[in-house]
């Protein structure tokens, strides 16, 4: 998926911002934010995780998605958000 | 303005809430905790460990087990071992086993939803993180009681026999249960009882040395150099001891005496304000109590409080009683009993919960009877007695 197509969606990048302001989150609780259903957040986490942004993992029937650690374009989104939030304070 | 003067050098070391390094009188069952527990940093995940702590408020039950969390959990960390201790006061958490787990998986994953799954699904997934994250934890139920009252066998079932679910995996999950009353689990399943009762350590009621020891060592933390008189550490744990050995009430009145200190803008803790810090906390002698005393009984207390009011000492003897009594006497036109009436009068005034008298050594030479004036400041009681012997001379 090329970058613009990450960025078109308002959605994903406010699931981006979540996660990096609270490091891991559930599904529900994450469409519950975004005020959209449980299957439309279902659709844009696995396009996150497809691009290896996200990672999931399970405890029962919990699914908790947090940023991947080691995903070189995870840090980046997490540094252009951080920068962008602080520029903004400023 | 004037500037801000306090007694305190650090008062947060009176917090409820603060752990001591040190826990005088508690030494050797923090070794005995530490011996039961020497297994998770010897061959951690080949055992768990189960142990229940019970005595009375205030025995230090919750202070011998945090401070054994943070020394075995420092001891862990310097071997490599990941071991996490977590105090959970299960009345905080309405005794709910699913509440109480939420916590303890809340240590790990601190977003972790709140609703959506069963507490036996809870307990899966902290042992899922455990395995996961190949670390050990010591739960530690505090007042315990209230997870037995509203769970009853089951939790405490789940809880203890875990393993038995989870064949040739490492043990991660130890409990310390700590409860007032051993008898709180007889209301517990033979089994389950069985499974918790291994390992007891009983803490019995501090004695008023020990609670002076641990106030002393409260002092030199909390309050600045002499900022606390000679005496009032021994009137406190005098109080202490009379609420049934409970430390935590003596600590509380040493913060309070020091706060009474501090909006008088005095540099010292003064008897006369931890008795008025007393007075704050329990309720203070009912004034009906006084009216029904003697003419001779009220003279006496009234030299008794007029000798605390202007010495600032903890105690007094009888003989300095006796002859403040003689001087209250003449004040009141009265001739004075005998001595052998007094020590009557000093008893009864002692049952009613007034004063506190006991035979002491150190005051003067020999025995003699030392005075304790407890729940009421000095001034006040003064007060009170005077408008009584004023009504009763009109």
């Amino acid at each position: 998926m090329d970058i613009e197509d990450v960025f078109s969606s308002r959605l994903r990048m406010k699931i981006l911002k979540i996660l990096v302001h609270v490091s891991e989150l559930n599904v529900s609780e994450i469409a519950r934010r975004l005020n959209v259903n449980y299957v439309t957040t279902n659709k844009h986490l696995k396009v996150l995780e497809d691009e290896g942004i996200l990672l999931h993992k399970m405890f029962g029937r919990i699914r908790l998605y947090r940023l991947n650690e080691h995903s070189l374009k995870a840090k980046a989104l997490q540094n252009l958000i951080d920068t962008w939030e602080h520029a903004n304070k400023q | 303005m004037s500037q801000y003067r306090s007694v305190f050098k650090d008062e947060t070391k009176l917090d409820i809430n603060y752990v001591p390094y040190n826990l005088p009188h508690r030494e050797t069952e923090l070794r005995l905790l530490m011996e039961f527990f020497s297994f998770i940093l010897q061959s951690p995940g080949k055992m768990a460990q189960r142990v229940m702590i019970n005595g009375d408020v205030g025995t230090g039950k919750t202070a011998l087990s945090q401070r054994f969390g943070a020394n075995v959990t420092r001891e862990a960390s310097k071997r490599g071992i990941s071991l996490r201790y977590i105090h959970v006061n299960c009345r905080e958490y309405r005794g709910s086993l699913f509440l109480i787990l939420q916590h303890a998986v809340s240590t790990f994953h601190p977003n972790f939803p709140k609703r959506g799954y069963s507490a036996e699904e809870l307990l899966l997934t902290l042992m899922q993180i455990l395995d996961e994250e190949n670390a050990y934890i010591i739960l530690t139920l505090d007042e315990f009681e209230s997870l037995v009252d509203r769970e009853g066998s089951e939790a405490v079932y789940k809880l203890t026999r875990l393993q038995e679910l989870r064949q040739n995996k490492p043990q991660r999950l130890s409990l310390i249960c700590i409860l007032r009353n051993l008898k709180a689990i007889e209301q517990l399943d033979t089994s389950t009882r069985s499974t918790l009762q291994s390992n007891i350590i009983s803490l019995g009621k501090y004695s008023k040395q020990q609670l002076a020891d641990i106030l002393t060592d409260r002092v030199s933390l909390a309050f600045k150099p002499l900022a606390v008189l000679e005496g009032v550490v021994n009137l406190i744990a005098e109080l202490a001891f009379s609420e049934s050995g409970n430390a935590r009430f003596g600590i509380e009145l040493l913060w309070r005496a020091g706060k009474y200190a501090n909006a008088q803008d005095s540099d010292t803790v003064t008897p006369e304000c931890a008795r008025k810090a007393v007075s704050s906390i329990i309720p203070i002698l009912r004034k009906s109590d006084l009216a029904f005393l003697s003419l001779h009984e009220k003279l006496l207390l009234l030299s008794i409080a007029r000798i605390f009011k202007e010495s600032q000492k903890a105690c007094v003897s009888l003989a300095e009683a006796e002859q403040a009594y003689a001087v209250v006497c003449e004040e009141f036109n009265t001739s004075p009993n005998t001595h052998t009436q007094l020590w009557k009068y000093l008893r009864n005034l002692s049952t009613l919960g007034i004063i506190k008298a006991e035979v002491a050594t150190g005051i003067s030479r020999g025995r003699s009877t030392a005075i304790y004036l407890l729940g009421i400041p000095a001034q006040e009681l003064e007060k009170e007695l005077m408008d009584l012997l004023d009504k009763k001379q009109m």
